[in-house]
């Protein structure tokens, strides 16, 4: 494991195709808390939107997706680690 | 301020910095009530070349409780749209501005309006006009025709208004950041010095506003015309707020990446709340938190830090108020629950037993035939804290009930200090040069950079 303080920070879109390709593959991934406003229409690979990913604490691989109007809660140890290796 | 840069982190963001609300049954249309939020703190009206303007980047809403639980029943929603007719000069507007649509008017705005009425969404309008702030003779030779042009009337039954006013709440800025050195009662103080009448610190200062004038029947809980004060349908809360989106990126050519839900930044129910009874070290989280969650706060409005601090700065002048250790019951019934029937003779604006700040309108109470600007306590119904008219004068109706004359109302054992009932910081409507208006959107017209250089 790289040597990383325990800190949040953002990535901006666009997330490789590699990372995209993590998410829906990932077995630990659980979407454990979604915001209210779920009417909002859904993100897709091919949305122009960015998706902001905010790491919320390292040490559970707690993970805030933002898109759209929508936040979604994820823990996925696996890309937390594959993100802090991409910000080597 | 009411709630001007009340609260640390808003008061780095002034266009999302809601400054003052007022609900009134409209004067001039007795069967509607006007909602007035305003933004933007202080506006220096020769503040160009860009000049003052709502946030595209903000959602602006006005929250309506008809029931009494501290939730949104009604919100209308604005949201802003920046455009500009000419991106090759630096100029506001390139020559007089005649009309909302004149060529020379580079920088405009337009707005939706959405209404939100229990969790059902309809846009009421889109892509209306704000006017310019006002530049002056030359640039807006006749403001008040163009701010005329920029009230819309809804397809519901609506009116509204979103665009620069002159400020209407007055106050001693100077005197009252001094330690409360009220200028008529500073030999009084502490720091005595020649009693001096009050000097309006937001004289000449603009701000943004958005108005609507709503029917009456359109904001009860079952679409009925409040017309019994008693009757508890009649009461509604109100509250204003400004949301940003929860994530916000700076790109490599000035563009601007936002995403995520709206979180709440600022909010604004009673004038001076978060201002004066939340301290310092909590009121940003105030700003995020709904009225309903409230309850939080209830220590600071039972123990108010203002009646100490008087007691402090004016010794001997309020010594019932300083011996006087029981929660300002008074100031929960005010603020939180609204006061209940039978405390004022013919009026309550009672919402129940939900802790909220909310500014609480009695729908059903007449106009004054001869408004007070003391409100309810200068015996005036229709008057804050009865809601609020752009005209009351909030700061003094709150200082005297802060120092004590309202305990009576709850504690018939209290009787308050003599000066209670004469502290204020000397101010009247008079001492706001812009008049208001005497139709929507009452709030009178924006002071020119031309004619108030240095303000």
């Amino acid at each position: 494991m790289p040597k990383f303080t325990r800190r949040s920070f953002l990535q901006q879109t666009p997330i490789s195709a590699a990372t995209l390709s993590l998410l829906p593959a990932a077995p630990s991934l659980a979407a454990i808390r979604q915001s209210p406003e779920l009417a909002a229409p859904r993100w897709s690979a091919t949305s122009n939107d960015s998706m902001v990913i905010h790491v919320n604490d390292v040490a559970t691989g707690e993970i805030t997706l933002l898109v759209g109007a929508q936040e979604i809660v994820l823990r996925d140890p696996g890309l937390v680690a594959y993100l802090i290796e991409a910000a080597r | 301020m009411s709630s001007h840069r009340e609260a640390p982190e808003i008061s780095k963001d002034p266009v999302a910095d809601n400054t003052d609300v007022y609900a009134f049954v409209s004067p001039d249309n007795p069967n509607t009530v006007t909602l007035i939020a305003n933004y933007i703190p202080l506006e220096g009206p020769a503040g160009g070349p860009n000049f003052f303007e709502f946030g595209d980047d903000v959602l602006y809403e006005i929250h309506i409780d008809n029931d009494g639980d501290g939730l949104d029943d009604i919100t209308y929603q604005f949201r802003f749209q920046t455009t500009l007719q000419n991106p090759d000069t630096f100029l506001y507007n390139t020559g007089p501005i005649n009309s909302l649509d004149d060529p020379n008017f580079n920088k405009r705005q337009f707005y939706s309006v959405t209404r939100v009425k229990n969790g059902h969404k309809a846009v009421l309008a889109e892509a209306l006009a704000s006017p310019p702030c006002n530049i002056g003779p030359f640039s807006t030779p006749n403001y008040a025709a163009l701010a005329q042009e920029a009230v819309h009337r809804l397809p519901d039954g609506e009116t509204v208004f979103a665009g620069q006013r002159a400020e209407g709440f007055y106050v001693d800025l100077g005197s009252v950041f001094d330690l409360v050195d009220l200028r008529p009662f500073q030999d009084l103080h502490i720091n005595p010095l020649a009693a001096a009448p009050g000097v309006n610190g937001t004289n000449r200062l603009n701000v943004h506003t958005m108005a609507i004038q709503v029917p009456k029947r359109m904001l009860t809980r079952d679409g009925s015309n409040p017309t019994n004060p008693n009757d508890p349908r009649s009461v509604i809360g109100v509250y204003a707020s400004a949301s940003r989106r929860k994530a916000r990126i700076l790109g490599p050519n000035a563009d601007i990446d936002e995403a995520g839900p709206w979180v709440q930044v600022s909010r604004l129910g009673s004038p001076l709340f978060n201002e004066v009874m939340i301290p310092l070290g909590l009121k940003d989280l105030w700003n995020t938190k709904p009225p309903k969650d409230d309850k939080e706060f209830l220590n600071f409005v039972q123990h108010q830090e203002v009646p100490q601090r008087l007691t402090e700065f004016y010794p001997g002048v309020f010594p019932n108020l300083a011996a006087y250790s029981k929660p300002r019951a008074d100031m929960v019934a005010i603020f939180l629950t609204g006061i209940p029937a039978g405390v004022i003779p013919g009026f309550q604006n009672f919402t129940g037993k939900t802790l909220a700040d909310l500014l609480r309108l009695n729908m059903a109470i007449p106009l004054a035939t001869t408004p007070n600007i003391l409100g309810i306590l200068g015996g005036d119904l229709a008057g804050f804290p009865n809601g609020r008219r752009v005209f009351d004068d909030v700061f003094t109706i709150e200082l005297r009930a802060l120092a004590g004359i309202t305990i009576p109302l709850v504690d018939p054992s209290f009787t308050p200090d003599a000066a209670a009932s004469k502290f204020t910081d000397g101010l009247t409507p008079s001492d706001i040069t812009s008049p208001f208006l005497a139709n929507f959107p009452y709030l009178g017209t924006p002071y020119s950079g031309f004619d108030n250089p240095s303000s």
